[in-house]
């Protein structure tokens, strides 16, 4: 018993007592003065239960009446109830869908053991013109895997692209070369077999091989007895020692693994990402000072003079995930904007609706009940509509995510293979559910529990004007100015995205098909196999019926890779120390077969082979940089450092410079025959274009070609140029797509709000309306009436938002191209738009109101 | 001798009206719960009895949300009791229902008899 009740208890006695004194003070004997006492008071266990039962559970049980109530009068509403419940279902699951994908890209840790000490360690010199990923070149790599203590273990892996051959048709996988320690670092163990051994990290001893589970299911039938057998991967053969477990494909959707063994070449670094498990105890600074220090304690080399690397150690999540953490977050903020409007739209309604029920509260007020009481009774009605709304959210959100990965650019976007919705989507729809309640609930809620009672009992069942008409405009110039942002931001994508598209970007190959081929150095070891190859299939393309011309090139505009490099100018030169160019290998007939124009001296030949003079041909920017007041036909450059006297190539043509990358800006390039590249590395990695004649299709007999040439070499990327066009710009093309999907959106609910508000404004005016036109005002000026009030309405919201858009349009600069955030001409646009449809959703009131007859309303209303 | 007159004109009382009727009996000062039932009963001629079922929980609650503080004392016969006193808060509530109580009254009273009222007029 606790000492409340020991309370009740005695206060209990005291009625009593104080009652039977009572009646015997008046004459009773005790005994009738007790039973009477007893009788009036009623049942003591009774009275005493009821009372204790204040305060405790009250709460909840005033929660449950007011969701009962709530309930009844949201199904004596069925219209207002479907339209606030389909807007908010629309806008919380658009907002779940998006939270999913952010959840699992940037917020989920990272499927690894204890993920927050993994690491990615970089030196890498800056101030560069391109960014390069985080990563460790390969000498300081094996300088800092012997010496490093603040981490446990570090490990080094490359993302590499492998043909696997022998086993069904030929396929190019993407894998992954990884040091022994790679799966030790991660915390991962392979589920069949076994981790590289520190030997397999040792040239010569690299051939073996890791499958991933999706892997050997698909290809291998999930054979255990896989251990021990021997694949074929670009030619060479492997022994299967290990198959990870499911769902590792680290980095990057890999599927094989093959061990990192590091041979140092006396020309070259190579650089890779290394990532690190952090020691208990050690923090990222004392990784970062050490890993300077090992660095700083290494021979320089003098070819690296006048670059600063940087030590940086940096999450490893981060590295995975900071090119695509912005336009996420836009995206998210986007859709919370369309998630504000329905709101305002909500609240819109819940004022309509607050003015039809003022009797209703009126009464409940004179009946005893609290404002507080009121106000909390239609909190709960609203997030009860808000509940509902985020239950079918989620239905919502399962089909948009659906959406959103079908949309999502291939390969783009990382960990898009972990996106799933989960228990933390189901509590942040649940918490946004309840906060988009209170949010659009709340001004309503109080304005609904302030009526005086009179008021509405005197004024009986009768709607005159509007109650909470400025709020209701308030929520609607907020509504507009947000939709305003939206469409900015939509605008300026789509502004971005048709500059992009009308660009010209140095060819005219919408239609020429590509197919890249990539040489295993084992059948192909060396430049005069490799060059036989491509000539038996420019020779074999060149006959396929339809293909009006054909080429070759070594990394074609609008591919993944580039090779850059500097090269050397006989006599003076005005180039600036570091100036790189493009250097793709090419093979006579290239130009014509893309459309890139000749604009001095000549294409190359069959006859620019080994053994004939050395040539080139060199881009526009190029010629004029070195050559301004000349030709540069005939002038001489080399590749080589310390050119000897057979180094030099003659120059032989000029062409005009293209676009290679997803920069989309013209790149100086020099074009070398690929009959005289002796490296196989500039060589192996090839791109036959084949330009088809007007409604011919070739894309079919180029696969065949190759199959009849080697039937062991896959074909990829075999598509036109205008799709690898897309593929480049197929992240900004996402971002505009969800953009504008979710501007229309606002511009849609924005459009309802205010067409909703006017209806409803014009319904409360039918009389002050029919007066005035019994006093001669004709529909047509009643129709300007109200067409005016729609237009301030959305002037003002339009002005509020373009100021919205000029503070905020600036996160969307990096997916810009070449338009400013601040794009005047964007800015018109949208907000032309967006009088458009406030004045098409205000036409239909305002034609109602025009419609209006004098004597009817007049007579309606006495 | 009292009569027994419930039963017949015993009026049931809504729970918001119960409040005020309570938080108006203590206006006259500090009273324990039997006192404040007596009071009930003699001051509207016998005709609101109130349930002690109704009446302890009402006074808790009202306690509750602050508008009457309790305390034990002694009564005069050496009765330990529970007193109840109107707070400041429990003053301006007391104000506030009965203007309410009020208008509602006037206004169901002009619902009854009609011919005593004018048509309102509208502004």
């Amino acid at each position: 018993m606790s000492r409340r009740d020991d309370e009740i208890r005695e206060e209990i006695h005291a009625h009593l007592a104080l009652a039977i004194a009572d009646r015997m003070a008046r004459g009773a004997t005790r005994a009738e003065a007790e039973r009477a006492a007893r009788a009036e008071f009623g049942n003591v266990t009774h009275v005493a239960e009821v009372t204790r039962e204040v305060g405790r559970g009250v709460w909840l049980e005033r929660l449950g009446q007011d969701l009962r109530y709530g309930w009844r009068a949201l199904r004596r509403t069925p219209a207002f109830t479907t339209v606030a419940v389909a807007t908010l279902a629309l806008a919380i699951g658009a907002n779940s869908a998006v939270f999913t994908v952010v959840n699992s890209v940037l917020l989920a840790p990272l499927p690894f053991r204890d993920p927050g000490r993994l690491y990615a360690a970089s030196y890498l010199p800056t101030g560069l013109p391109f960014e390069l990923p985080p990563g460790l070149d390969d000498r300081l790599y094996l300088e800092y895997r012997a010496h490093v203590s603040r981490f446990e273990q570090v490990a080094g892996y490359q993302r590499q692209a492998l043909t696997l051959s022998g086993a069904g048709d030929a396929t190019r996988l993407a894998g992954a070369l990884a040091s022994s320690t790679f799966f030790d670092v991660l915390g991962v163990q392979p589920a069949l077999g076994r981790a590289f051994t520190a030997a397999e990290d040792q040239p010569g001893n690299e051939r073996v091989v890791i499958l991933s589970d999706g892997l050997w299911r698909t290809r291998f039938n999930g054979d255990r007895g896989i251990l021990g057998a021997t694949i074929t991967l670009d030619g060479v053969p492997r022994t299967v020692v290990g198959v990870m477990p499911r769902g590792f494909t680290f980095p990057a959707a890999s599927q094989v693994w093959t061990p990192l063994a590091v041979r140092l070449d006396a020309g070259n670094s190579f650089i890779f990402p290394v990532v690190g498990r952090l020691r208990a105890g050690a923090t990222p600074e004392q990784a970062k000072s050490e890993l300077a220090a090992i660095a700083r304690a290494m021979p320089q080399d003098p070819r690296a003079a006048g670059f600063h690397p940087t030590a940086a150690i940096i999450p490893l999540k981060d590295t995975l995930t900071s090119h695509v953490r912005t336009s996420l977050l836009v995206l998210a903020g986007a859709v919370a904007f369309v998630l504000l409007i329905a709101c305002a739209n909500v609240a819109n309604l819940l004022l309509i609706r607050a003015a039809t029920r003022r009797h209703e509260m009126a009464v409940r007020v004179a009946l005893g009940a609290s404002r507080g009481r009121i106000a909390r009774q239609l909190l709960t009605e609203s997030v009860l509509i808000a509940l509902i709304g985020g239950a079918l959210g989620i239905l919502v959100a399962f089909a948009g995510v659906r959406a959103l990965l079908a949309m999502a650019p291939a390969g783009r976007i990382p960990r898009i293979g972990e996106v799933q919705m989960n228990g933390w989507v189901l509590l942040f729809t649940l918490a946004v559910s309840v906060i988009t309640g209170i949010l659009f609930g709340v001004v309503p809620a109080r304005s609904g529990a302030r009526r005086e009672p009179h008021e509405a009992l005197g004024q009986g069942m009768r709607l005159v004007g509007g109650p909470h008409h400025r709020l209701r405009s308030i929520f609607v110039t907020g509504e507009i100015a947000l939709a305003l942002i939206l469409l900015t931001g939509a605008g300026l994508m789509i502004k971005s995205f048709l500059i992009m598209r009308s660009l010209d970007i140095g060819y005219d190959a919408s239609r020429v098909v590509t197919m890249a081929v990539d040489l295993p150095s084992i059948a192909y070891p060396d430049a005069a196999r490799i060059q036989a190859f491509h000539t038996t299939m420019l020779e074999r393309l060149s006959r396929i019926p339809g293909a009006s011309a054909v080429g070759a090139v070594s990394f074609r505009p609008m591919g993944d890779v580039g090779i850059m490099g500097d090269f050397q100018v006989e006599g003076p030169s005005p180039l600036p120390h570091g100036y790189n160019v493009d250097k793709p290998t090419v093979s006579p007939g290239y130009f014509g077969a893309l459309g890139i124009r000749i604009l001095a001296g000549r294409d190359f030949t069959a006859a620019d082979r080994a053994g004939a003079p050395g040539v080139v041909v060199v881009s526009e920017t190029v010629a004029k940089q070195i050559w301004p007041n000349a030709s540069a036909v005939g002038r001489r450059i080399s590749m080589q450092e310390h050119p000897g006297p057979n180094d030099w190539l003659t120059v032989i043509g000029v062409v005009n410079d293209v676009v290679q990358d997803a920069a989309l800006s013209r790149h100086s390039t020099l074009y070398l025959p690929y009959l005289q590249t002796t490296s196989p590395f500039f060589l192996n990695h090839m791109t036959f274009v084949v330009r088809p004649a007007p409604g011919a299709s070739v894309a079919t007999a180029m696969r065949a070609a190759l199959r009849d040439v080697d039937p062991a070499v896959p074909a990829q990327a075999l598509q036109t140029m205008d799709q690898s066009m897309m593929e480049t710009i197929a992240e900004p093309v996402f971002q505009m797509r969800l953009l504008a999907t979710f501007a229309f959106l606002a511009l849609l609910l924005a459009a309802l709000g205010t067409y909703g508000v006017l209806a409803y404004d014009v319904s409360g005016r039918t009389r002050e309306i029919g007066l005035r036109m019994a006093l001669g005002a004709t529909p047509g000026i009643v129709l300007r009436m109200v067409l005016g009030r729609t237009a301030v309405l959305a002037l003002l919201g339009a002005a509020l938002g373009v100021a919205g858009s000029l503070t905020l349009t600036s996160v969307l600069t990096m997916s810009l191209f070449e338009v400013k955030p601040t794009d005047p001409i964007t800015l018109v646009a949208v907000t032309v738009v967006l009088m458009l449809a406030a004045l098409v959703a205000g036409y239909l009131p305002a034609q109602r109101a025009a419609g209006v007859r004098a004597l009817t309303t007049l007579l309606l209303h006495e | 001798m009292p009569t027994n007159s419930h039963g017949l004109s015993r009026i049931e009382l809504l729970q918001g009206t119960l409040d005020l009727i309570i938080l108006q009996t203590l206006r006259w000062g500090p009273r324990h719960g039997y006192g404040i039932a007596q009071m009930i009963r003699a001051s509207s001629q016998d005709v609101l009895q109130v349930d002690t079922g109704s009446l302890y929980p009402a006074l808790h609650r009202l306690e509750r949300q602050g508008w009457i503080a309790a305390d034990w004392s002694t009564s005069e016969n050496k009765q330990r009791v529970r007193i109840y006193t109107l707070t400041a808060k429990g003053r301006k509530q007391l104000e506030r229902e009965r203007s309410q109580w009020e208008q509602l009254s006037r206004a169901i009273g002009a619902i009854l008899t009609p011919a005593a009222t004018q048509p309102e007029s509208e502004s």
